[in-house]
This record gives structure tokens, sequence and C-alpha cells, in this order.
């Protein structure tokens, strides 16, 4: 579980579980709004700040009224896509039925904390540190989706280029 | 402060670092990094309509020149978060850098036998410059002052990082690049006297690093007259 | 104490005439150590859609010159003889007008047994504006029909940080007002600026600016084309024209003026020349250092428009730093940068 503070005093929390046997009925259950947060593929991650940033963003974008998607926890999804197209947003960072990894993602006010457990008694899967979260990045899928030239890579990490992109993906 | 307000949404603490014309720079945490906010404040001596025109387009042409050349294997700021209702931009502290500005002075000032070092910075510039022009990214603010020398552990040679591309644009006309190599001629030229030979170098590596330097020099050469020319009456 | 001493029994006064007619304005200025003791002047001013011509302007300052002359003493209420130097426009301007005063400085001080000094038309406007101020050390906006600078003192030279790339914003005022027919008198400039008051539609205009730089003929040519159709079609009016483009072109020249002071960690700015005196282009300059916590140095159109007495201001400064021009020297250049020259007056 990893704890980090954005925008406007909210917080976010992350927690990944691997061997994860239900993520069907996870999807289904936050499809349904029954999930008081983002389910993420970890594999499409380089690491948990690029989950700050694209919920940060969420949070300014539905304090200003410009969210692209209905809910805050989808805008958090496809602010972490390269592209405007929602839809392949939804398909490369949500998750799958056949999923065995998944990252939850939860903003919240600083004092709460009873989702944690709630979150936890839902998933059916073995929870790791989130700074793991590198160990089940696919580097080749993300450096091909995101579009990742040889000579960036020289200018400094993954991360950077990754997050870079997230940042500006609306006025490109 | 209004900026302040606006920034302590985001960041617990700024400190403000300069206010330079394009805005004000303040150093903060943000989602746990060492951030630089460039934050485009309205201007009010310029018409409402015209200041949020040009705060916009600026912004955005900031963000975007920043990627296109860092996709290009240009170092520049990795861009962190865009407020386009404040007009904020969050982006990386490059840590532990100087100017080249003040590079150049301080080697200037040390002794001559750095003559040489400084030659080849003023040659590696001139590749990078081909490089961006190359990606047709116009800079638009050349100088010594937004030019970053990254310090890196492990090799001996800095890395170099540009900054301040609010006044970019995307162009691939040779007119518009030889006046961004004006505007850099000039700055060079008043912030370090008796450069001349340094800055020779540097176009000459220019030069030799693009295929498509020749219509550039050239159309530097006329940019040049053009001032020289000017009848300059009344 | 010997200051003080020097300051209760001053030295003799110097005197020092000056001539000025490197464009539309002929005028004859004195100065006595710091004192403007008199400055006439006249315009020569063409009708409405048309620019001045070398030689007509050149033909206007030869009929008036004598006349000036003659003023410029007798409000002083000197004689030649009081006089200690001649200073003239050496350049930058037109030629032919250049060429008239200069024949006449020159004769004047021959007649008179007087040494001569070529001042350089911009530092002089640079110098007046410091002596009329009392700024110390601005960043300086040089404005007027012929030129667009932003300049600051270095190391003996007053160094060119930011100009035009093409054409002065003046020129691009004036040329503007041709396109309308605004009337030339008292000056397109003043004219336009008074229309723009009553101006409330902002229309979107080009918007160049270049690092320290800036460029005008796209605008020019922009509202070339566009003006006499937007005011046919009812879009806008002429006042709405005049004041976008005052809106738009002040706004470029605040930018680069502040962009050099954040350069130059300056906090002073002087604005000098015939545009100088636009108080729009004040007021937004005022509202720009009030950000900065800078201050504004401006003066009025009697010293903003060319004149004798800011030629004789850089001649007394010159002439008390030991220069003088002799006689076969003594030629005018059309092109004469205003850092060419070595200040030799400042630390």
């Amino acid at each position: 579980m990893l704890n980090g503070s954005i925008c406007f005093q909210q917080r976010v929390t992350q927690i990944l579980y691997k061997d994860v046997k239900n993520a069907a009925e996870l999807r289904r259950k936050a499809m349904e709004g029954n999930i008081n947060g983002a389910l993420v593929n970890p594999t499409m991650l380089v690491g948990p700040f690029q989950v700050l940033v694209a919920a940060n963003k969420a949070v300014h974008l539905q304090t200003t009224g410009k969210m692209k998607t209905k809910t805050l926890n989808a805008e958090i999804i496809f602010n972490l896509s390269p592209t405007n197209n929602i839809s392949e947003a939804f398909k490369r960072f949500g998750i799958s039925d056949g999923d065995h990894s998944i990252l939850v993602v939860v903003v919240h006010k600083s004092d709460e904390v009873q989702f944690v457990s709630d979150i936890s008694a839902m998933v059916d899967g073995q929870q790791l540190p989130v700074d793991d979260v590198s160990s089940l990045s696919d580097f080749n899928k993300i450096k091909k989706l995101f579009k990742i030239t040889p000579q960036e890579e020289k200018c400094g990490p993954l991360l950077d280029a990754v997050v870079c992109r997230m940042a500006i993906k609306d006025v490109l | 402060m209004a900026g302040q307000t606006t920034l302590s949404r985001f960041v617990g603490k700024a400190d403000l670092v300069k206010q330079g014309a394009e805005g004000r720079v303040y150093r903060a945490q943000f989602l746990g990094k060492p951030t630089i906010v460039k934050e485009r404040f309205r201007k009010r001596y310029r018409h409402p309509v015209l200041d949020e025109k040009l705060t916009h387009r600026r912004t955005v042409q900031e963000v975007r020149s920043i990627l296109r050349c860092r996709r290009a294997g240009i170092s520049a700021p990795v861009v962190y978060f865009v407020d386009y209702t404040s007009h904020c931009i969050f982006m990386e502290e490059i840590a532990g850098s100087s100017t080249v500005r003040d590079h150049i002075v301080s080697t200037q000032q040390a002794n001559s036998c750095k003559e040489l070092e400084l030659q080849q910075l003023a040659e590696r510039i001139g590749r990078i410059l081909a490089k961006m022009h190359d990606e047709d990214v116009i800079h638009g603010d050349l100088t010594t002052s937004n030019m970053l020398l990254r310090c890196s552990s492990q090799d001996t040679e800095s890395d170099l990082v540009l900054i301040d591309f609010g006044l970019s644009y995307i162009s691939s006309l040779p007119e518009d690049k030889g006046v961004d190599l004006y505007v850099l001629e000039k700055a060079f030229l008043s912030s370090h006297p008796n450069t001349n030979v340094l800055f020779e170098k540097l176009l000459q590596s220019y030069t030799k690093s693009s295929k498509k330097s020749p219509a550039v020099i050239k159309k530097l050469d006329e940019v040049r007259l053009r001032g020289r020319k000017r009848s300059m009456v009344g | 104490m010997q200051s003080i001493l020097c300051f209760f029994f001053p030295a003799t006064m110097t005197v020092v005439i000056g001539f000025e007619g490197s464009a539309n304005k002929i005028g004859v200025g004195i100065i006595r150590d710091g004192e403007v003791l008199s400055n006439p002047r006249r315009t020569y001013i063409t009708p409405p859609g048309q620019g001045f011509m070398p030689s007509d302007t050149a033909r206007h300052h030869r009929a008036v010159i004598l006349t000036v002359l003659k003023e410029a003493l007798e409000e002083a209420g000197l004689k030649p003889a009081d006089i200690d130097c001649v200073a003239y426009t050496k350049g930058p301007g037109m030629g032919a007008p250049l060429v008239t005063v200069a024949i006449v400085a020159r004769t004047v001080a021959q007649l008179w047994g007087k040494p001569l000094l070529g001042v350089n038309h911009c530092i002089g406007h640079i110098e007046m504006g410091r002596l009329i101020t009392k700024a110390s050390n601005p960043t300086v906006l040089y404005v007027s029909g012929g030129n667009t600078q932003v300049i600051a003192y270095s190391e003996r030279r007053y160094r060119i940080f930011g100009e035009t790339i093409d054409i002065a914003v003046g020129n691009c005022l004036d040329r503007f007002a041709r396109v309308i027919k605004i009337s030339n008198d008292p000056s397109p400039g003043y004219n336009i600026e008074q229309m723009a008051k009553t101006g409330t539609q902002y229309v979107e205009l080009p918007y160049t600016v270049k690092g320290m730089d800036v460029s005008f003929s796209g605008i020019l040519s922009y509202i070339e084309e566009a003006a006499n159709k937007m005011l046919s079609s009812g879009q806008c009016t002429a006042a709405d024209l005049c004041f976008s483009l005052q809106e738009t072109v002040f706004a470029m020249l605040v930018e680069i003026t502040e962009r050099a002071m954040a350069h130059c960690s300056s906090q002073e700015v002087l604005i000098v020349g015939g545009v100088g005196c636009n108080l729009r282009l004040q007021e937004m300059m005022g509202v720009m250092c009030e950000e900065r916590g800078a201050k504004l140095f401006a003066t009025d159109d009697r010293f903003c428009i060319d004149n004798g007495a800011m030629i004789a201001q850089a001649g007394w400064e010159m002439f008390q730093s030991g220069q003088v021009t002799e006689l076969e020297d003594s030629w005018i250049t059309q092109r004469y940068r205003t850092d060419e020259v070595e200040v030799t007056w400042r630390d």
C-alpha cells in the first residue's frame, strides 16, 4: 500500500495485488459502481508516480468541471493513457476478466481509512508492496504504446517519458 | 498573492525563484518530487483578450515543444502536470544544474586555459540546436540563460538541457531558424563580450550537424544585414 | 571638502547649442549645464496619405533653419560669443535633411570660431531622457519613426539588447495612418492615439515577439490588407483599429522591455523617442513596472519628439569628456548604430 497527497488536500492510496482469482467479479462490481476505486492493470505501469500524476489530474479536472469521462475513477484510468481515446484507455489500463494482477487506486480525504479493509475483503489475491509494481511491468508493451523512441531513452528514465506524454496529451 | 493561492491547491509550500518576463517561477515539492512551477500570471498591461490568448498559446507551445525535443533525444524538463486554468506548468527541477551563462562567465574569470573546454561546449550547443531545428522546433528565446548544464555522476560530460520554450513554435522555414540563431547570437554576444570566436565555433558545428543548415545560415546572414542596413530615420 | 567648495564656486558654465534635423523635425536647442535655455522646433507636415520625402524635407529645413536658430538665441538671451560648442546630428537619419543641418552647423561653428561635435541621434534621445527624468541607469526603450530598440548601458556602450528585425514601430503606425487617411497634423501617431481613446472593440492582429526582438512588418501587411475591408463592411470602426493596433504593438514593446529588464536585473525604464510620448504606451509600461517593483521614467512631447536640446545635451556630455569633431571629420551618415559610440562620459 502506498499513500500520497495530491491537489485539494486529497490523498491517493494504491494497493497492489498479484495472483488475483476474481478479476471478472471485481470488474463487474467496479462497473456497477460498487467499488470506490479505480482498478488498474499494473503491467502497463512503470511506477506508482505515474498513478499519482493521473489521479492529481483527475481531481483537478473534476474540480474545474472538465473531466472527459463520467467518474473520477474512470478519469484516472483515462489519464494513464497516452491517447485521447477513452475505450482504448480502458482496454489498456483497465483490467480484463482474466487478469491476475490488479492495482487498486483510491482517492480519499486524509482521515478516511475504512475503504482499505473493504477492498481487501473484496479482492481474492495476494497483496504486494506497491513499489514492486515495476516487477510486473511489461516494458516492451509500454514503450510501444507510448511510442518511446530510443533517442528519448537517452534523455532519462522510461517513467519520465511516460509521465510527460500523460501530462501533455490533451494538447497534442 | 493570487499565484500562491492557486499553487497552494497543488503544493504545500512554494518558494519564488524569480520573476521573469514570462511569469513567476517557483520551486516546490509536487507529488513528492522536487518541481519547478512556471506560472504565467495575468499581465495587467495587456488587453484581457490578447493576454488570455497569448498566455494560453505559450503554455501549450511550451509543453508541446518540450515533448518534441525529448522525443528527438534533446534533454528538456519532464512535464508533470499542466493547469490550463491558472496557466501553470509543473515540471522537473533540473537538480544540480547551472546555466550555460554562469558557466561561461565563471570559466572566463577563472583562467584562459579552459578556452578549449568552452569551445567544446559551444560545439555541443551547435549540434543540439541543429538537431532541434531538424525537428522543426523554433525555440524563440535562445539565450545562454535558457540552457542548463546538468552534472551527471557517471560520465565526465555534463548533460545540456534546453528550457523556457514559451516563445517556441513549429516551423520548417529557414527564415524562422535563421532568426532563432540571430536571437541567440545577439543574446550570446551581449551577455558575453569578446566571445565572437566561441560563437563562430557554435555556428560551425551547427552547420556541420544539419543537412538543412546552408539555407538557415544564408537567412541568418540576411537577417544580420537587415539590422545593419536599416536606415533608422527619426 | 573639496567637492563642496566646487559646488559654491563653480568653474565657468558650459553652453552647447544643438542642431537636429534627421527626419521631418528641425530643431535648435541650447543647454547650459543641464538647463534647457531654449528649444524651438518646426515640423514638416505632409497631406494625409503621404509620407515625407528626403528632398522635400530638406527643402523645408533649409527654408526655416535660420529663423529657428535666431529664435533659439533670442529665447536663451545669448549671443554667439556665449556659446562654447556647436553640436549637430551626425546620424542616423535621412541623408538630405542631415546634410542640410550639418552645413549650417559647420558654417556657424566657423563663423563664431567654436568647436564642432557630431552627435549620434539615438544617444541624444537617451541623454536628454536621463537629464530630464534623472533616471540613473535605466533600461531604455527607444521608439520612433525609424527606430525600435531596447538599450542598456554596459562597459562604455549603450548596448542594443532588443530591436525590430524589420520596420520601426513608428513607421508601422505612420503607414497604417496613411492606409486609412489619418491626418499627419501634428503627427499621425498623435492622431492615432486620440482616435484609439474612443475605440472599444479589440480586433485580433498578429503578435510577433522573438526573444528580445520584435517584428512589425507582418502586422502592417495584415492591417494594410484587411483595414479597408473591415471598415467598409462595418465590422469595426477606424477608432477600433487604432485602439487594437496600439494595444498590440505596445504590448509587444512592453514585453521585450520587461524581458531585457529581467535579463539585466534592471529596476528602471526610460522611454524615449517620438512614440514615447504616447500616454497609452507610458501607462502600459507603468503597469508592468509596478508589477515588478520597478520605476518608469518618461518625458513629454517637448523632449520625446526630435529636438535640438537633445543634441546639445549629448554634445555637452561629450564636450565635457574632452571630445570635439574636427572640421574634416564633420560628415554625416545615414546609418549609425547606437552601440557604435564609445560612451566616454559615463563610468
